[in-house]
């Protein structure tokens, strides 16, 4: 067990380690906060963003219902970042597997005392916790502007839509780990990741055209759908359990995948 | 310390190697020699638990590779063709890593690193990024990384590629150093690497073994092969006649004589007897021949290379069918050994002399 944590605790400073010391991982952060920094001043501040519109309600004294302000800028805004997520999550998890097999480290990992499913584990908890990183400054200035809402918004809304955002891109990122490891092109990596990613995005859009059995079942396999019900603040256990299966397909397959790299021709 | 029995490996219908079997006791430095693509890098991965076997076990300090792969790798340090590193850390970052990984506890951890370093002359590099690292410098923390752990047994694949010489002296040094209290496998397909560094060698050619013994042995193998070569001045034909004459001179004949001055020719003497040198010499002064050069060319151990590697390559077609187990190039010594200066020092006409030696070779490895 001691060994255990060694073994996960090594590689996951590693994999943490060499995002921090990578330009190309400050490239795309850097890239996430802008857009992501551009969508909130746009939603609140520009003359059609949220509180222009309730402005001018306000004043021809035509508001029927009241609107919750920072409730429906939350919703607006996890949505937009976490369709920004799909097109940055799949940058961070293509060099997974596919930079160490291309660098021959992999051999490395495969001749140490290290179970597979250690060496994905932890490299998996390495890029959420940059991915987490990344979200961080955003999480800061949300805070920033709930705190002039009046009446107190509750945190804990704000912190249960983050953590499904965080949940979503884990399953992402554990499912473009092993696609990671399938080659050792990361470019390939990366567009095969959209290209899973974007169809478990959108696959409710296709579920509505299919026929009874299959339709249904094919939404609940949906991404969007269930990461909409965290940005609602609903605590929905199947979302939970579906991402959840997500991250535990991603690392079996994983280790799976470099355990059968053994089995191929080298 | 390494028992190989009868291990074969094959990527669907391709033989990688086939019914190898060899020991190596403990604190040994055991050279596997063959030419490109005969095996070495597959038996290698065996032995170090990256790639399964078909058939056959091997058991490294008693415990089989397949069956108790755990063990193995923490007694195994392994270092492939291309030094595994992560070029974004530092020297120090990495080892400290690879300690961890391989299993190395939180209190033996830096004193393991620092004497690695130590070993390998890695002292000023201590904190470079291994990005900025020259080949040679990268090399040896690829050997530091296999050491690290204090593995009993270490294998080394092609340690010496792609060095400049001074390097590889350097590399070799650091190999021989390793040797006794660790047990070394390295690989190679340099032939002075294995005569200056192992304590034995094995041939593998084409997923075979075809010899394994001390490099003296191998070389004494081929007493055969003992003959002279000769510069003299006079009319070809008289030359020959009056060497050929000479008791205890078995064949004598005519080298391409390219860069020699005007009216000289280049001999090459096969002779049955030792010692045959001063006869010659004082044979052809005596009559009246000018002598420039004489020079006596023992079997060395690329001759022996290349006779257990290359010959019935003709006639064994399945083999030749395969292009990457055939290798053309292997009837060039050139190629073979970069590090020759003496293109002439392998006989390849009197390979088929010493087919009988190899016969008898290869019976004792079955």
């Amino acid at each position: 067990m001691k060994t255990f944590f060694s073994n996960l605790l090594a590689i996951y400073r590693r994999e943490l380690q060499s995002y921090f010391i990578s330009p190309f991982a400050y490239v795309i952060a850097v890239v996430f906060w802008l857009i992501g920094g551009l969508f909130l001043v746009t939603i609140l501040l520009s003359p059609q963003g949220l509180i222009a519109q309730v402005g001018a309600a306000d004043q021809l004294g035509a508001s029927p219902q009241a609107i919750d302000v920072p409730y429906e800028f939350l919703k607006i805004y996890l949505n937009l970042l976490g369709s920004l997520s799909m097109f940055i999550l799949p940058m961070l998890s293509m060099g997974l597997y596919a930079e160490e097999r291309k660098r021959g480290t992999l051999e490395l990992l495969a001749t140490s005392p290290l179970a597979n499913w250690v060496v994905a584990l932890g490299k998996l908890l390495g890029v959420v916790t940059f991915y987490s990183a990344m979200l961080l400054p955003l999480l800061i200035i949300q805070l920033v502007a709930f705190w002039s809402s009046e009446p107190t918004f509750p945190a804990a809304i704000l912190l249960l839509g983050h953590f499904g955002l965080l949940l979503l891109a884990a399953s992402v990122l554990a499912l473009g780990m092993f696609i990671s490891s399938l080659s050792d092109s990361t470019v390939l990596a990366a567009v095969m990741t959209f290209g899973v990613v974007l169809v478990l995005w959108v696959v409710d859009a296709i579920a509505t055209a299919l026929p009874d059995p299959i339709g249904p079942a094919l939404r609940h396999l949906s991404l969007l759908a269930h990461y909409t019900d965290f940005t609602l603040g609903v605590f929905d256990s199947s979302g939970l359990i579906l991402f959840l299966s997500y991250i535990v397909l991603g690392l079996f397959l994983t280790a799976q995948s470099v355990d059968t790299l053994r089995f191929q021709r080298s | 310390m390494i028992e190989v029995d009868q291990l074969s490996k094959s990527y669907g219908s391709t033989v990688a190697i086939e019914d190898v079997t060899f020991t190596v006791e403990p604190g040994e430095i055991l050279g596997f020699l063959g030419p490109n693509g005969a095996g070495k890098t597959t038996t290698m991965r065996i032995l170090t638990g990256y790639l399964p076997a078909t058939q056959g076990t091997a058991r490294v300090a008693g415990k089989d590779v397949h069956a108790e792969s755990m063990a193995v790798r923490q007694n195994i340090g392994y270092l492939p063709e291309t030094p595994p590193l992560y070029p974004e850390m530092t020297v120090e970052g990495f080892l400290r890593f690879v300690a961890r990984i391989k299993g190395v506890s939180a209190g033996d951890l830096a004193d393991r690193v620092s004497s690695a370093i130590n070993r390998c002359n890695l002292n000023q590099k201590r904190t470079t990024i291994i990005r900025k690292l020259s080949k040679g410098f990268r090399q040896r923390v690829g050997i530091a990384q296999a050491i690290v752990h204090n593995p009993p047994v270490i294998v080394l694949d092609e340690p010496t590629v792609g060095l400049d010489p001074r390097q590889i002296i350097e590399v070799r040094n650091l190999i021989k150093s390793l040797a006794g209290e660790h047990t070394i496998i390295l690989s190679t397909h340099i032939l002075p690497e294995v005569s200056a560094t192992c304590d034995r060698i094995t041939i593998i050619k084409q997923g075979k073994i075809v010899a394994t013994d001390s490099p003296e042995h191998l070389v004494g193998r081929l007493t055969g092969k003992d003959g002279y070569r000769l510069e003299l001045r006079g009319e070809i034909d008289r030359c020959l006649s009056v060497l050929r004459t000479l008791p205890g001179v078995t064949a004598a004949e005519v080298l391409a004589a390219d860069g020699l001055a005007e009216g000289r020719s280049r001999f090459q003497v096969t002779t049955g007897v030792e010692d045959l040198g001063s006869a010659i010499a004082a044979r052809v002064v005596g009559q009246g021949l000018e002598l420039f050069e004489l020079s006596r060319n023992r079997a060395s151990l690329e001759d022996v290379f290349i006779d257990l590697t290359m010959e019935d390559s003709a006639s064994d077609t399945t083999l030749a069918a395969d292009p990457e187990t055939s290798n053309p190039e292997i009837s060039n010594p050139e190629v073979l050994n970069p590090n020759t200066s003496d293109p002439d020092t392998s006989d390849l006409e009197a390979s088929t002399e010493a087919t009988a030696d190899r016969e008898e070779a290869q019976e004792e490895n079955a």
